[in-house]
């Protein structure tokens, strides 16, 4: 499944090359393609823009504690965003709709509809960065959980339209039910272009990286 | 490691990939300023580019995070309408805060 979703990754990469962002909404006719892994779960997410307000696009996930996956499409909407002289301030809905599959102990080549809903909230400046997003999946008899998230960075230089930005951050991670149901991963967000990389190191020594693309 | 690797080949188009940017050419145009508020980052900002360069009067624009300002090149004897400026502005993420024509 890794591989797998490393191959589309690449392959997405090549035969779309030209231009990318971090939002899960993009401008009107953008598409935007999202990848990301970590010690809980592999996702591959690509999506369109018809408007500011919302995107629509196909998302696939590969839950490792569970061996369980996701194929579904995921709508993404903005419900409110702030623009201030210095700062910009966003609250986005995500839901998705799909089926869960697995084959995991005594599940054999399971398939059962499977839906999840969250939302999104980020505020930044050129300094500093923060967010909160939490999700509930709900798979009836594969998987059922919530999980919530938070993110504080720090922009250790401001640099210019064009240049290589970095960004210094930690997040939090709690996921009830799961063996590691607390995790802290202090990681390096750096981009430049239409190209945004993301790498860290959790607690529990789990390697992080995801990858942004927007065309 | 195989990953490792296919990660590693990535982050070489986050390195070496530019965008492009308006350089100090000179421009026989209108030039306009664009103030806006929420102009804090430069991946979300790269939906501007991406909105003007599909306008035909555009010769090219310019993004300054510092003073959260877009300037706008326009083609010879072109013109861009404020409120079309606006709307696309708007369909950037961004909100105008003034409009100057300096040229």
């Amino acid at each position: 499944m890794k591989i797998f979703l490393c191959k589309i990754l690449l392959v997405c990469t090549f035969i779309v090359v030209k231009d990318m962002n971090a939002r899960p909404i993009s401008y009107p006719g953008g598409w935007t393609l999202m990848q990301a892994n970590d010690f809980s779960k592999h996702s591959f997410h690509l999506h369109y823009s018809p408007s500011i307000d919302y995107s629509i696009g196909y998302r696939a996930e590969y839950w490792r504690e569970k061996e369980w996956q996701f194929h579904g499409l995921q709508l993404n909407y903005l419900i409110k965003r702030i623009n201030r002289p210095k700062s910009q301030t966003n609250l986005y809905l995500r839901n998705g709709l799909g089926l869960a599959t697995s084959n995991y102990k005594a599940f054999e080549n399971k398939f059962e509809p499977s839906l999840f809903t969250g939302i999104l909230f980020d505020w930044e400046d050129r300094r500093f960065f923060t967010s909160y997003q939490n999700q509930a999946n709900y798979a009836s008899s594969i998987d059922k959980f919530f999980s919530q998230r938070i993110r504080i960075g720090v922009a250790p230089y401001l640099a210019e339209y064009g240049y290589l930005h970095t960004w210094i951050m930690l997040q939090a991670d709690h996921m009830p039910g799961n063996r590691k149901n607390l995790t802290f991963t202090p990681m390096l967000r750096v981009f430049k272009g239409d190209y945004l990389a993301e790498f860290g190191l959790n607690n529990y020594k789990d390697f992080m990286f995801n990858f942004i693309k927007r065309f | 490691m195989k990953k490792i690797i296919i990660y590693l080949f990535i982050l070489q188009f986050v390195l070496f990939n530019s965008g492009k940017i308006l350089s100090e050419e000179k421009y026989n145009g209108e030039i306009l300023y664009v103030y806006v508020n929420g102009l804090v980052c430069d991946f979300c900002a790269r939906s501007i580019e991406k909105i003007f360069s599909k306008q035909q009067s555009v010769e090219g624009i310019k993004v300054n995070l510092k003073n959260m300002l877009i300037t706008i090149n326009l083609k010879e004897n072109q013109k861009l309408s404020y409120e079309k400026i606006t709307e696309m502005i708007k369909d950037s993420g961004y909100e105008i805060r003034e409009i100057k024509n300096v040229k």
